[in-house]
C-alpha cells in the first residue's frame, strides 16, 4: 500500500509543468459558437486546426516515439488503447503504428468532401457529429500517450507551455460540444480538472 | 526536481521545436483577433440594427447574412485551394520566375490575378521565412496602395498567389503606349506613389524594387503597389556580385568611364525610333530573370546598408522617365546600367531639347542624389513639401478622378495587358519546366530536406474577414 502511494506523480502533473501555459485565462472565449455562425463550419475548422497543430506537434516527437521506446499505444498505468483492424479484431500496435494509423485516418476524414465540404453550398452530412466525435477520441489518445511517454522531451524543447495550452484549449472545445465522454478522458482526468480549478478550461 | 536539458536533443528537432512553437503562438494570436473582430462586426450590425426602422423580419434576416458571411470564412479557411479550383480567363503578365493570370474561381465565379512562382527558385535563395513574415503582414494590411492578397497556397511546384485583379494593367504598359506624361498627369502618379511608399514604410517595410512595372492601376485609375512580400530581392539577383562577375565576364563592354559617357549622349537623341526598340527591349527585361537595376538606388548594389530613403530614388528614376520617356542611367545592358548609377553624380543628365519645370527638375535631383541627402530620408512628408507637388490635396487624391480611367466592357475585360505577348504561355502553369527546375534543385541534397519542408512550412494563408468581404471576395 505505502509503496504504490509513494509512486512519484507524473511529470505533468507536478510542479511548475502543471500550470505553465502559454496562453492565460479562459478558453471558453474563444470555443463558444459565434453567434449566428453555422455549427457545422464552427466544429469542422476547429477539428482541423486541433489535427493540423497536433500533427505538427507529433511530427517533433515522433523521433522519440519508436517500437522500442513506446511497444504499444499507452496512456499511463494500465491503459494500452488497441486498434481495431479490418475484421473489428482488437490489436496492439507500436505508439508509433497507431498513431499514424489515426493521423492518416483523421487527415483523410477531414479532406473527405462528403464529410467536411468545402465547395461553396454543399451542406455537412447527417453523421458528422459522430465521425467528430470519433475524430476527437482518437486525437485524444495521442494527447494522452505524448503526456504519459513524451512529456520529458516536451520539456527539453521549452515546448511545455505551448504543449498544455493547446491541450486546455481542446479540453475546453471538446467540453463545450460534447465531444469527449467521461470514459475518454479519464487517463488525463487530473490534469483536466487541475486545468479547471485554474479556470483554464 | 527534473532537469531540463537541451542538449539531449538532434538540432533539428530543437528547430523544429521553435517553428512549432511560433506557428502556435501565431495561431493563438490569430485566433484571438478573430474572435474580436467577429464579435466587433456583430455588435456594430446588432447596435445600428437597433437603431433601424424596419421590420423585425428584415432585420432577422440582415443578421442571418452575416452569419452566413462568417460561417463562409470559416468554411475558407479550412480550404485547401488548389489550381483546379480556378479556370484560367487569360495569361495577363509575366515576371522572372512566373506569370499572372487573370482566372476566376470555378464555385462562385468570383475573378482573381493569380501569379505564380516557381519554388525551387525561391528554395535557392534562403528567404521564405522572411517572406512569409512579409506576405503574413501584408495579407492583413488593408492599405489602400497595395494590392490585396486573398489566398495563398501551392503544390509541389509552385506557389499561388490570388490577389485582387487590378484591370487598369500597370505603370510599364501606359509609358510604352504614351512615351511621356505631362508634369500635371506625372504629379498625380508621383504623389499616390509617394503616398503609397510612405504607406509600405509605415508598416515597416522597404520594397528596394520599386519600379513601373510594380506600379499597377485599379479600375478607377488609381495606383497600387503589387505584392512585393514575394516579389522582391529573392529571385532577381540585384546585389554586386552579380554584377562584377558580369564585368569579369564580359571585359569587351569597355572600361566604365567611356562607355557610360557614350551612351549618356546617344540616349540624349529622342529619336522616337529608337525609345520604342528600347521600350520593347525593356518589356523583354521584365520578362527575364536577370531583371533591370535601372530603379534601384546604388547603396543597395554596394551592401554598404540601407534605408528606407532608397524607395524614394526610385521614384526620382520613374518621374525621370515619366517626363523624359527613359530611365536616368537606361543603357543597352544592365552591366551598363549598374555602373551608370554607380557614377550616377556623373552620368544623370536632363537632355536639352525636353523641356522640364524648373521644380520637376530640382525634384528629381533631389532624389537621385546620395542617400544622406536624399529627400525623404526625413520622412515623406519632406517629399510633399516640395514646391512640385503645390496644390496637391494629399488627404483625398484617390477619391478623385485619375487621369486615365480605364475604360472597361466586363469584369474579365483584358485589354490594359499586353496579352498578345503573352499568347504563347499555357493557361495552366507548366509542369514540365516546374519538374526541370526540381531536378536541377535536387541534385544538391540541403535543397531536397528544404522542399520536404515546405509543405508544411507554407501552408496556406487567407486574409482577414472585413477585407474579403469589403473587397467582395467572398
Ligand atoms: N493583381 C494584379 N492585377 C493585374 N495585373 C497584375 C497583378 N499583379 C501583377 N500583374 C501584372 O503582371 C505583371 C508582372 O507581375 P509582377 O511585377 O508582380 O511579377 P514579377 O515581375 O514576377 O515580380 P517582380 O516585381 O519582382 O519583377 C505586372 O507588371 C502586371 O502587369
Amino acid at each position: 500500500q505505502q509503496q504504490i502511494a509513494q509512486v512519484p506523480k507524473p511529470l505533468f502533473l507536478s510542479q511548475p509543468f502543471v500550470r505553465t501555459a502559454l496562453v492565460k485565462g479562459s478558453f471558453k472565449t474563444i470555443v463558444v459558437l459565434p453567434k449566428y455562425v453555422d455549427m457545422g463550419e464552427w466544429l469542422a475548422l476547429n477539428a482541423f486546426e486541433f489535427f493540423t497543430y497536433l500533427n505538427l506537434f507529433y511530427g517533433i516527437i515522433s523521433d522519440f516515439c519508436t517500437p522500442q521506446t513506446c511497444p504499444s499505444m499507452s496512456a499511463g498505468p494500465g491503459i494500452d488503447y488497441t486498434w481495431l483492424d479490418m475484421s473489428k479484431k482488437q490489436i496492439r500496435l507500436p505508439a508509433s503504428t497507431y498513431i499514424d494509423y489515426v493521423l492518416t485516418w483523421t487527415s483523410s476524414k477531414l479532406n473527405d468532401q462528403t464529410l467536411f465540404p468545402t465547395k461553396a453550398g454543399v451542406p455537412f452530412p447527417l453523421h458528422f457529429p459522430m465521425t467528430l466525435q470519433n475524430i476527437f477520441k482518437q486525437m485524444f489518445r495521442i494527447f494522452a500517450h505524448i503526456y504519459y511517454n513524451h512529456f520529458e522531451t516536451v520539456v527539453h524543447l521549452s515546448m511545455e507551455a505551448h504543449w498544455n495550452s493547446f491541450f486546455a484549449h481542446f479540453i475546453s472545445f471538446s467540453k463545450e460540444f460534447e465531444l469527449l465522454d467521461a470514459r475518454d478522458t479519464e487517463p488525463l482526468r487530473e490534469l483536466i480538472e487541475s486545468f479547471e480549478a485554474q479556470g483554464k478550461v | 526536481m527534473f532537469e531540463r536539458n537541451a542538449e539531449s536533443l538532434p538540432k533539428i528537432t530543437l528547430e523544429r521545436a521553435a517553428a512549432a512553437k511560433m506557428k502556435l503562438e501565431n495561431f493563438y494570436q490569430l485566433n484571438v483577433s478573430h474572435a474580436v473582430e467577429r464579435n466587433q462586426r456583430r455588435v456594430e450590425l446588432e447596435s445600428r440594427l437597433a437603431n433601424e426602422r424596419g421590420s423585425e423580419e428584415r432585420k432577422h434576416r440582415q443578421l442571418q447574412n452575416l452569419g452566413k458571411k462568417e460561417s463562409t470564412f470559416l468554411r475558407l479557411r479550412r480550404t485547401r485551394l488548389a489550381l483546379d479550383d480556378f479556370h484560367t480567363v487569360k495569361v495577363i503578365g509575366k515576371g522572372a520566375f512566373g506569370e499572372v493570370r487573370l482566372v476566376q474561381k470555378k464555385d462562385t465565379g468570383k475573378i482573381y490575378a493569380m501569379k505564380t512562382l516557381l519554388k525551387s527558385e525561391m528554395f535557392k535563395k534562403d528567404q521564405l521565412a522572411h517572406v512569409k513574415a512579409e506576405r503574413d503582414v501584408l495579407a492583413g494590411s488593408d492599405s489602400p496602395w497595395v494590392v490585396s492578397l486573398y489566398y495563398s497556397f501551392q503544390d509541389a511546384h509552385y506557389l499561388y498567389l490570388i490577389m485582387e485583379f487590378l484591370p487598369g494593367g500597370d505603370l510599364m504598359t501606359m509609358l510604352i503606349k504614351y512615351d511621356t506624361f505631362s508634369e500635371d498627369i506625372t504629379r498625380f502618379y508621383m504623389a499616390e506613389c509617394v503616398l503609397a511608399i510612405e504607406a509600405i514604410h509605415k508598416l515597416g517595410f522597404i520594397h528596394r524594387d520599386i519600379k513601373p512595372d510594380n506600379i499597377l492601376i485599379d479600375k478607377d485609375g488609381h495606383i497600387k503597389l503589387s505584392d512585393f512580400g514575394l516579389s522582391t530581392g529573392f529571385h532577381k539577383t540585384h546585389d554586386s556580385n552579380y554584377y562584377k562577375n558580369l564585368l569579369e565576364k564580359n571585359p569587351s563592354t569597355g572600361p566604365p568611364r567611356n562607355s557610360v559617357m557614350v551612351d549618356a549622349i546617344h540616349l540624349t537623341i529622342s529619336n522616337r525610333s529608337q525609345i520604342q526598340t528600347w521600350r520593347k527591349s525593356r518589356r523583354l527585361m521584365a520578362y527575364s530573370t536577370v531583371g533591370t537595376p535601372d530603379y534601384i538606388a546604388p547603396e543597395i548594389f554596394i551592401h554598404q546598408g540601407y534605408g528606407q530613403e532608397c524607395d524614394w530614388w526610385s521614384l526620382g528614376a520613374i518621374m525621370f522617365e515619366c517626363l523624359i520617356g527613359w530611365p536616368p542611367f537606361c543603357s543597352e545592358t544592365p552591366t551598363d546600367t549598374y555602373r551608370k548609377i554607380l557614377a550616377w553624380p556623373e552620368t544623370l543628365y536632363f537632355p536639352e531639347e525636353i523641356h522640364l519645370s524648373h521644380e520637376a527638375e530640382d525634384l528629381i535631383r533631389r532624389l537621385l542624389t546620395s542617400a544622406e541627402n536624399r529627400l525623404g530620408r526625413g520622412g515623406a512628408d519632406e517629399i510633399k513639401a516640395h514646391p512640385f507637388f503645390d496644390g496637391v490635396d494629399w488627404d483625398s487624391i484617390r477619391e478623385f478622378n485619375a487621369p486615365f480611367i480605364p475604360k472597361l466592357s466586363s469584369i474579365t475585360d483584358t485589354s490594359y495587358f499586353p496579352t498578345e505577348d503573352l499568347e504563347n504561355i499555357p493557361d495552366a502553369p507548366e509542369i514540365s519546366a516546374a519538374n526541370e527546375a526540381v531536378a536541377a534543385a535536387t541534385n544538391n541534397s540541403e535543397e531536397t530536406e528544404l522542399s520536404k519542408e515546405s509543405m508544411p512550412f507554407i501552408g496556406y494563408t487567407y486574409s482577414r474577414f472585413d477585407y474579403l468581404t469589403r473587397k467582395n471576395a467572398l
